[in-house]
């Protein structure tokens, strides 16, 4: 995940540093992005610093084990003052730990996987209309399966992700409902919601559950 | 007391035997069934140290370990990240009383004593201890 993320930063004219305790990909990172990978622990207060931590705006932790990112995460605000950390959490439980214990954004890996393939399963999917604020939220689409768990249901009885907004209802005939907290859900109505794009697959999988 | 242990290695079993022998309910999480052998296997049997053969860092292991029921939760795992995120998982998801955590490293240490998590930094023991006798022979 780190590398063509590091090679966007740098196109867009970050300066980027990657550390990895890879040797082969540290090496390959270095025939294609030249000196700006060197091989480390991210978990290494020696390591982060000579990687120039304490010179960093932004520190992005995307290794494959949660407590390496959030130890990461949690050295960059502690010992290096670094302003923002982002994570990728990739056991879906560990996403509310990492979020109270002060990372900036937590990237739920598992989460997008999953909102993705959402997107592309026909019958029922999730669309993602635009993104939000720094890609910090999402405004999606999600149609809701004859059958769903929620239909008939009113809308204040529906407890949606934190932070999501429903912004507009759509019926299968194209109007739009008005959304007052009475108003009850219909099979195949389209939900317009403003969401967390972390929390956007936990709406789905919310308003798409069968009875 | 009830004391939840993670990992099974050198450390967690003899903190296990001494709680268990000073009459704490102790309940030891492990997920390589291989590094019970180091248990006191009479303890065991007689059922004075429960194991749980599990990933000590996720809720259900906590869960079935009984952790609303627990006072102390040591991690006790040979990496320094992982009994951080599990210590602060008890302490923060679960609001045990008293979360405490082995590592190897000074720098984990003090990053986890400033989170307020009691930490022990076993190389940093032993060689306190060592200046320490040496200090009285001269």
């Amino acid at each position: 995940m780190g590398e063509p993320l590091a090679s966007s930063l740098i196109n867009a004219g970050h300066e980027v540093f990657i550390l990895d305790d890879d040797h082969e990909t540290v090496t390959a990172l270095q025939r294609e992005l030249g000196m700006v990978a060197a091989l480390g622990d991210a978990t290494s207060i020696r390591d982060l610093s000579e990687a120039g931590a304490s010179r960093a705006d932004v520190l992005i932790a995307t290794t494959n084990f949660d407590e390496d990112n959030l130890a990461a995460c949690q050295l960059a605000r502690n010992h290096f003052d670094i302003q923002r950390t982002i994570a990728v959490v990739n056991s879906p439980e560990n996403a509310e730990l990492f979020e109270r214990s002060g990372i900036d954004m937590v990237v739920n890996a598992t989460g997008l996987i999953l909102a993705n393939l959402a997107t592309i399963i026909p019958s029922h999917p999730l669309i993602r209309l635009m993104p939000i604020g720094d890609h910090a939220k999402e405004l999606v689409a999600i149609k809701l399966p004859a059958g769903g768990l929620l239909i008939g249901r009113k809308l204040s009885e529906i407890t949606l992700p934190y932070g999501t907004d429903v912004i507009s209802i759509i019926t299968s005939d194209g109007k739009s409902k008005k959304l007052d907290p009475d108003i009850r859900i219909e099979s195949e109505d389209e939900i317009i919601a403003l969401s967390p794009t972390n929390s956007t697959a936990e709406l789905w999988v919310l308003l798409t559950e069968l009875r | 007391m009830n004391i939840i242990i993670v990992g099974s290695g050198n450390l967690g079993s003899s903190l296990a035997q001494k709680m268990s022998a000073l009459g704490h309910k102790v309940t030891i999480i492990e997920k390589n069934l291989r590094a019970t052998s180091a248990l006191p296997r009479g303890q065991v049997n007689s059922g004075q140290i429960r194991v749980i053969h599990d990933d000590g860092s996720t809720a259900s292991a906590m869960i079935a370990a009984d952790i609303d029921n627990a006072e102390v939760f040591i991690a006790a795992t040979g990496k320094d990240s992982l009994n951080g995120l599990t210590a602060q998982k008890a302490k923060t998801i679960f609001g045990i009383q008293h979360a405490m955590t082995v590592v190897k490293d000074q720098d984990a240490k003090n990053l986890y004593d400033s989170l307020g998590i009691t930490t022990i930094n076993q190389a940093a023991l032993a060689s306190d201890h060592l200046t320490e006798l040496l200090t009285q022979e001269s």
